[in-house]
């Protein structure tokens, strides 16, 4: 072989070595024979940290789990980055993760935008993900590494139109949305709904972050006939939403999308007449917040999360217990992936999960190769004529009737 | 009828980005610098008073006085501890060090409430009246009342008393006025002291309508600049009616064409009012003599 070939062979050889080592030598990545490290990643400042108990839900768990010993021998050791819910600041916080800090997998992650942001690394790194972001587009079609354990846009958008429509009579729809991605995430999926189901939105309104008002929309809605909204709004703005529905004498009822948190949005409106029986939202969980078999989680999280972690008033809020499922699909597929896990063998004990009973969602988490969105069927909340919380099924028939 | 709504509930809201105009104002009829920070101070304002009231138990009225004396006291200080020492130097600087300021103060805010949604209690009860077949809220009542009896004490002190005739020597030259015995550097210091105190109260008239977030002062400091550019920069009326006209456009416009107007109805203003009227309403045009 004259030399020139030896040397191209030789260049060419290294190449291909050096392209594929690291996805053999990062499959373990994280993992020793004591700890697996998480990176959990969030908006732990800026305007979008009301999202971070998303993120300690299941630090809580990974914590909990720790204090009962581990999985197989193995404690959980978080790492926490700040995306800040940019786009910019959450590439660089999961490339902390993934480069320096060198974490299994990374975890959390609420904000939509982030997520699909830094999709491509995770594929090309083989890094596996479980969001709880809303948009759809991150599992589906599925990638093999990125799992969403929690409910997407698509099944909390059917999850609001069917609760409206299953309203005797219910046809005509508003809706009332931010023009960011996130709302067109939830209000898309129920549009689609209500079209397939026979009804028909009659008007299409916009309302912005930061707005003082809702004087517009409200009367817009009002002048269209609509008997139900749906609200793809934030929790500020959808406080000022529904006060000026109850302003404006708006008999029309309002799902709104998971951006908010119930509870405290029914409290910030500060005048029940507003909300009972009027306002509605996609409930993810079994039981009421705390009772039943929630009461098992709200015990972890005012264990095992610091002050600062946990709400500076009040229980531990919708969020904390949406993050939990991520936690504990993570380590049931430890679990699986037996003694010497690999993040091939930590995904393979996913998709062999079926009918998983989390103990804090409304369904059980089912996984396939060809599904990573883990669980589909929701409840839906709202206060009755006493102010009190209501778990439904459907309009009307409540959960455990 | 629809229309009518329209106008009344867009004075209301307007009524408030006419107060934060006009706190701006005060400052820039005084110092000729734009504070592009004052939406934080008018946040600060609004959490001032929930620690003092909330966290401290205060009366709200207790707490609303003490919270417009902490941010006259911090406005009064941003003059002389960092403005003082700059003012010399290019407006840019200026600006930049206000918008510094402003980002500081709601980083700090956000430290503390970064992730909760807070409410603020109403110290009067929940009211909601007919006009005819026009909807008028205690909120609305409220905002338009104290929004008109400020404007009532600026008309006085800018128009009645001597310190009028201060700011309007100061106004129009800062030197003559030294000159002839005035304290300038005080003078600022006093003025951005009163902005901020106004802002604070704006931002506490605010949190009676919207959740208090770190960031509750951005939407209303836009519409603030853009009564501003209707109003005349400089003028109290002009940021009165400008801050009452937005209002009321964003509503009508907002209804009758698209709610995607809503949002983007200060930016439109700002930009058609600076090419047709560059001076708004009731903004005096600047002259050089030569």
């Amino acid at each position: 072989m004259p030399i020139h070939k030896a040397l191209f062979a030789l260049m060419a050889t290294a190449i291909v070595a050096l392209h594929a080592a690291p996805a053999c030598a990062d499959s373990t990545q994280g993992i020793t024979d004591t700890t697996i490290k998480i990176g959990n990643l969030g908006p732990f400042t800026g305007e979008s940290a009301v999202f971070d108990p998303l993120n300690y839900g299941p630090e809580a768990y990974l914590r909990y789990v720790n204090a009962q010993g581990g999985v197989n021998g193995r404690k959980f050791e978080t790492v926490f980055a700040d995306s800040a819910c940019n786009e910019a600041k959450g590439i660089a916080a999961a490339k902390k993760l993934i480069y320096e800090d060198k974490v299994f997998m990374i975890m959390g992650n609420p904000c939509s935008g982030v997520a699909m942001a830094i999709k491509p690394m995770l594929d090309k790194e083989g890094v596996p993900w479980i969001g709880i972001s809303a948009n759809p587009k991150l599992t589906t079609p599925p990638v093999l590494n990125m799992f969403h354990t929690t409910y997407t846009g698509v099944q909390s958008g059917h999850a609001m139109a069917s609760f409206a429509m299953s309203k005797p009579g219910v046809t005509k729809i508003a809706l009332v949305q931010h023009s960011n991605d996130w709302a067109h995430g939830y209000c898309d999926p129920a549009v689609d709904y209500i079209k397939q189901h026979g009804g028909e939105v009659v008007v299409s309104t916009v309302m912005e972050r930061g707005s003082t008002s809702a004087t517009a929309q409200v009367l817009q809605i009002k002048a269209s006939g609509a008997q139900a909204v749906m609200g793809c709004l934030y929790q500020q703005e959808l406080v000022i939403f529904l006060r000026d529905m109850q302003k404006f004498g708006v008999n029309a009822i309002t799902l709104g999308a998971l951006g908010a948190d119930f509870e405290q949005t029914t409290r910030d409106v500060g005048d029940p007449d507003a909300v009972r029986g009027k306002f509605f939202q996609p409930y993810q969980f079994k039981a009421k917040l705390g009772e039943g078999p929630l009461q098992k989680f709200h015990d972890i999280f005012v264990t095992y999360l610091t002050k600062a972690e946990l709400p500076k008033q009040g229980e531990p809020t919708n969020f904390y217990y949406f993050g939990v499922p991520a936690g504990i699909v993570t380590v049931e597929a430890f679990r699986r992936a037996g003694p010497h896990p690999t993040r091939e063998s930590w995904e393979a004990a996913i998709e062999s999960i079926k009918d998983f009973d989390t103990g804090v969602l409304a369904d059980n988490e089912t996984f396939s190769a060809a599904n990573h969105v883990g669980v589909e069927r929701m409840f839906a909340i709202g206060l009755d004529g006493n102010g009190q919380e209501v778990v439904y099924k459907s309009w009307g028939e409540k959960v455990g009737n | 009828m629809m229309l009518a709504q329209l106008v009344v509930s867009g004075i209301a809201a307007g009524m408030l980005y006419a107060l934060v105009a006009l706190s701006m104002t005060v400052v820039y009829r005084a110092t000729t610098v734009v504070n592009f920070g004052h939406g934080d101070m008018v946040a600060a304002g609004a959490y001032a008073v929930l620690v003092f009231a909330v966290g401290l138990g205060m009366p709200f009225a207790a707490a609303l006085v003490l919270a417009t004396v902490v941010l006259f006291l911090f406005g009064v200080l941003l003059q002389r501890v960092l403005l003082q020492p700059i003012i010399a130097g290019p407006h840019l600087s200026l600006a930049m060090m206000v918008l510094a300021v402003g980002f500081t103060l709601r980083g700090a805010e956000r430290l503390e409430w970064g992730n909760e949604v807070i409410n603020l209690a109403r110290p009067y009860p929940r009211g909601v009246f007919m006009l005819g077949s026009v909807v008028v809220t205690m909120d609305d009542l409220v905002i338009t009342g104290c929004v008109l009896a400020l404007l009532l004490v600026l008309f006085v002190v800018f128009h009645v008393t001597p310190i009028g005739r201060i700011i309007q020597a100061v106004f129009q030259t800062e030197r003559g006025a030294a000159l002839v015995g005035i304290n300038v550097r005080a003078f600022h210091a006093v003025m951005w002291g009163t902005g901020a105190a106004l802002g604070a109260i704006g931002g506490v008239l605010l949190a009676l309508i919207v959740p208090l977030t770190p960031d509750m002062g951005q939407w209303v400091l836009l519409q603030g600049f853009a009564a501003m550019t209707i109003g005349g920069f400089g003028s109290l009326y002009g940021a009165l009616v400008g801050g009452v006209l937005l209002g009321m456009m964003q509503n009508v416009l907002g209804f009758y064409v698209g709610t995607v107007f809503i949002d983007i109805t200060a930016y439109l203003v700002i930009i058609l009012v600076l090419l047709i009227r560059p001076n708004g309403l009731f903004g005096r045009r600047s002259t050089v003599r030569v």
